[in-house]
């Protein structure tokens, strides 16, 4: 197959396959085109692995004029979109784009060289790791949601389904994201950063009930405020070159950020760029976008939250860091290191299981993020590993959230007490997927020990690095805590899925282990390229199965003439998951006379079947216990003022520095 | 000597000593207290007979977690006497701590659920306390691996005794005594509604204290690293703090939950981010 045909595959075919299923409206057939469509998707993602690094430039200049011209129709849509919801805050931000846009490309004449430059793709194993982790995880979603979206409009009793509308945006989704990684022109960049913004409105709104709109208008605004600052990043890059196109492709930019040849003048535009990654990554303080993204249904926030959007947001600052003034990375580790932190401590005190997983996933945002700031290789590596982890269990775990609310019609953690019982399998499902996100021999743990061992060099970080991985444990023991409650009554029954669900559960639920067990291979064979593409590659940190890394890693080592900087034996560690939790899970099981009812100083009403007990007057009383939520301490409504103020200040010093340094 | 060896000897010695501190342990709080104390091999002769006891439960699945407790413990051990990754040791003590919540969680009883949320504050109390002391032997070291601690012609007492004193703290949250003893107890200092362990019982029970004394022996041994060249004065070292334990235990009385967060955070986390902070700059003007 042809570099044309695997890009037009992976960029154009979701689109088509949007048009047919927005067209047929028939359930069987949207499930068929939906499926054909994720297994091509997939099937080409691994093309891509095996085509290797090159670059593609189409011939035709029809295709520049095109991407012009659903540029204009895309901001005109925001500005209609701004008007007829009376959001002055859309119709701002869309006016900042498509003002300055024009006059650009109009007024100043730019137009005709910006529809020539070239490469516009460029596909490096960087983008790879991302066409991958795009195609496979987010293709497994879409299977997901074929009956998800069913089951929800059967209960939503819906007259006229929207299914077809939803289908188009979620798998047009995909393309748009592929056409994002591995875009190199900037104007192309930024188009198909336009394309997912706009997805994302839509999918947020899908529902259109009041709250749906309103944070779907978040949405939309707070990004395009990260597509303002793009379009000025290159607007500057245009003008301070003597108005040439020259730097507007970020091989480019990197290039020139590397051997240092524009100066202190590349800073800005990096500064601005980075900053429109780090909105669509949902940093604070704009993570309020993500926060109300869960109101969509589930596969939305899987889709979001796992393989697409925000995941732009973090590969584009990695992309950018071999560009990095190194007070520039300083700024974006400690930023990215306080959305952790922050993070982390506002997700104790959530009650909403997806609220929980959205602050979950802002604060690992933040982590890859403040990892891209420090810019070592090792940081590096950490920051391409906890992407792929993260796609992997997060998405399991929004399938998860979306499961369970299809079987609670909840989602409040509160309700989810005993789900052990209720539903054995999806609970059993999701407490894997929990402790794949921090539990020892995971990936994910794997990527924060890195990032840990690496991150000294900037110790503000570091200590908020810290803080975090503690509260990151409590939050997520808590909701286990919950799940696991049960009062074991005789006799329960493993619940039926449809295939839909479960063939992507059991999928990624796989990928956790395999990908776990071999991540050392996974590294060196597939991630260590990709480090590659953005520092110089000098170490090998994979010894067999093995995570090993030498103490030439970080400059303090290095020094001090360490060899060893720190040791992850992989599978050692597997063995002690099986021993501790598989084997005795296997092993040993309770016989029903070995149960005994729980102590409730001698009041309680009945045997092990009963969870009720006396109270005044011998009243039968249920036992109810409920989950401590920090309301005081870590709430919202206590700690928001203070982690607005510390996260617009650093940005605000973050920019002071940058513009003090390029003028 | 084949690492094999050092793990088998280290998980077969390490509750014979764990034991033998709660032994003296009782013995000396006892006298403290006025009384005469059970003999010092009092704890083998519970372990023995709770082994002994038939199995009951009131959770399906508590077991798995209670297993889970004592597995990563002994992994934990095994990682410290081959000297592996000081960093990960501290993670997977942190899951230890994670499984006995989720075992305390896995029943529907309140005085459970009581010990398990306390369980999860003292977490939130001396997880970063670990961490940033990893972090802060990394400053000083150079290294995650506690074979270079070994290498260290300085003890690192000498630059990391701030640390060293916020481990004190880890420690009694870690000896459930006073005044951190918050997870341990709900009906003053009587054994039956202890918290988790309330729904606890027989072999189960037994497993929680084995699980115990390792980790006793482990923490001591994390402190004995600060003075790891030669290891028999970090050993007597540790001694020393444990026996320092039993006197803070007995002339403190418990404090609440919230005043355990905020003394961690606002007391040990701040010597340890001045201590790593210190560190960091002497570093750089080694570079400067």
């Amino acid at each position: 197959m042809s570099l044309e045909w695997m890009l037009a595959v992976a960029i154009l075919l979701p689109l088509i396959a949007g048009i047919l299923v927005y067209l047929i409206r028939h359930y069987q057939t949207r499930g068929l085109i939906v499926i054909v469509t994720a297994v091509v998707l997939i099937v080409n993602s691994i093309y891509f692995l095996r085509w290797g690094p090159d670059t593609f430039t189409p011939g035709s200049p029809m295709w520049g004029t095109i991407i012009t011209i659903l540029d204009y129709a895309m901001l005109l849509f925001y500005i209609y979109v701004g008007l007829s919801l009376k959001n002055w805050l859309v119709l701002l931000f869309a006016l900042t784009q498509v003002i300055p846009l024009a006059w650009w490309e109009f007024g100043a004449g730019a137009s005709t060289a910006l529809e020539k430059i070239s490469p516009a793709f460029v596909i490096d194993q960087l983008s790879i790791v991302m066409v991958m982790v795009i195609s496979i995880i987010g293709s497994l979603i879409c299977v997901y949601a074929i009956r998800y979206m069913y089951d929800h409009e059967e209960h939503k009793k819906l007259e006229k389904s929207r299914q077809p509308r939803f289908f188009f945006w979620l798998v047009m989704f995909l393309g748009a994201m592929n056409g994002l990684v591995l875009a190199d022109n900037l104007m192309w960049l930024y188009f198909f950063w336009e394309v997912t913004t706009l997805c994302c409105f839509q999918l947020i709104a899908h529902d259109l009930t009041k709250e749906a709109i309103n944070n779907g208008a978040r949405a939309l605004w707070m990004n395009s405020i990260g597509g303002t600052a793009m379009v000025a990043a290159m607007m500057y890059l245009y003008f301070t070159n003597g108005n040439s196109v020259d730097y507007l492709t970020l091989s480019n930019i990197i290039e020139a950020g590397r051997n240092g040849s524009l100066g202190a003048t590349l800073m800005l535009p990096v500064a601005l760029m980075c900053f429109t990654g780090m909105i669509k990554a949902a940093q604070m303080p704009f993570q309020n976008w993500l926060l109300g993204a869960m109101v969509a249904p589930t596969p939305v926030s899987a889709l979001l939250h796992s393989s697409t959007m925000v995941k732009a947001g973090v590969y584009l600052v990695i992309r950018l860091a071999p560009a990095f003034d190194p007070v520039l990375g300083v700024m974006v580790a400690i930023c990215g290191a306080f959305t952790f932190f922050a993070a982390s401590v506002l997700a104790i005190s959530q009650t909403t299981g997806k609220r929980v997983l959205a602050y979950s996933t802002i604060a690992n945002l933040g982590l890859i993020v403040a990892c891209a700031g420090i810019n070592t290789e090792l940081s590096i590596s950490a920051a391409i590993l906890l992407i792929i982890f993260h796609a992997i269990s997060k998405g399991l775990l929004f399938l998860c959230a979306g499961t369970i609310e299809h079987q609670i019609w909840s989602r409040e953690i509160e309700d989810m007490e005993g789900l052990a019982e209720k539903a054995p399998l999806t609970t059993f499902i999701t407490i894997t997927g929990m402790l794949s996100m921090f539990l020892p021999p995971f990936g994910m743990l794997l990527g924060k020990w890195m990032a840990l061992e690496a991150v000294y060099v900037v110790p503000l970080a570091a200590i908020l690095f810290v803080l975090a991985s503690a509260a990151t444990m409590v939050f997520w023991a808590k909701w286990l805590g919950r799940l696991l409650q049960v009062t074991p009554r005789l006799g329960r029954k493993i619940e039926s899925l449809s295939l839909s669900y479960t063939v992507p559960l059991w999928s990624l639920f796989a990928g956790i282990f395999a990908f776990g067990i071999g991540v050392a291979p996974l590294y060196d064979k597939f991630v260590r390229a990709a480090v590659g593409n953005v520092v110089t590659v000098q170490h090998a940190f994979a010894e067999g199965w093995n995570i090993l890394i030498p103490g030439a890693a970080t400059t303090l080592s290095a020094e001090k003439g360490i060899e060893m900087l720190g040791s992850y034996p992989v599978w050692p560690l597997f063995i002690v998951f099986a021993v501790a939790i598989v084997l005795p899970l296997l092993l040993v099981s309770l016989k029903p006379q070995e149960l005994r009812p729980v102590y409730l100083c001698g009041e309680q009403a009945g045997d092990v079947d009963t969870d009720e007990w006396y109270g005044a007057a011998d009243q039968k009383t249920k036992l109810e216990l409920g989950g401590y939520y920090f309301k005081g301490a870590a709430s919202e409504e206590a700690l928001n003022t203070w982690v607005y103020l510390i996260a617009i200040a650093l940005f605000v010093i973050m920019f002071g520095i940058v513009v003090g340094v390029s003028l | 000597m084949n690492p094999v060896w050092i793990v088998i000897i280290a998980i077969v010695v390490a509750p014979f000593i764990g034991g033998l501190l709660a032994g003296i342990d009782r013995k000396v709080t006892a006298r403290l207290q006025g009384r005469y104390g059970p003999p010092l091999l009092q704890p083998f002769y519970d372990f023995f007979k709770l082994l002994g006891k038939s199995k009951i439960a009131t959770s399906r699945t508590q077991y798995v977690w209670i297993i889970s407790y004592l597995v990563f413990m002994v992994t934990c051990l095994v990682f410290l006497v081959l000297q592996l990754d000081l960093l990960l040791l501290v993670f997977l003590l942190g899951f230890a701590g994670v499984s006995f919540a989720l075992a305390g969680f896995s029943t529907k009883s309140p005085y459970s659920h009581f010990g398990a949320n306390r369980e999860l504050l003292q977490i939130l109390s001396y997880e970063p306390i670990l961490l940033l002391a990893a972090l802060g032997v990394y400053a000083q070291v150079g290294s995650f691996n506690i074979s270079e601690i070994f290498k260290q012609q300085t003890p690192l007492l000498t630059s990391l005794w701030p640390i060293f004193i916020a481990l004190l703290v880890v420690l009694t949250i870690k000896m459930r005594k006073s005044p951190f003893d918050i997870a341990t107890s709900h009906h003053g200092h009587q054994e039956l509604v202890k918290g988790i362990m309330t729904e606890i019982s027989g072999p189960y029970y037994a497993l929680v204290t084995l699980t115990e004394w390792y980790e006793l022996v482990l923490v001591l041994g994390i402190i004995s690293l600060f003075w790891a060249n030669p290891l028999w004065v970090g050993i007597l070292i540790a001694f020393a703090a444990f026996i320092l334990e039993l006197f803070v235990d007995n002339i403190n009385a418990r404090m609440t939950g919230g005043w355990m967060v905020r003394f961690c955070w606002a007391i040990a986390i701040v010597f340890c981010v001045l201590n790593i902070l210190y560190l960091y700059f002497i570093n750089m003007k080694g570079v400067l």
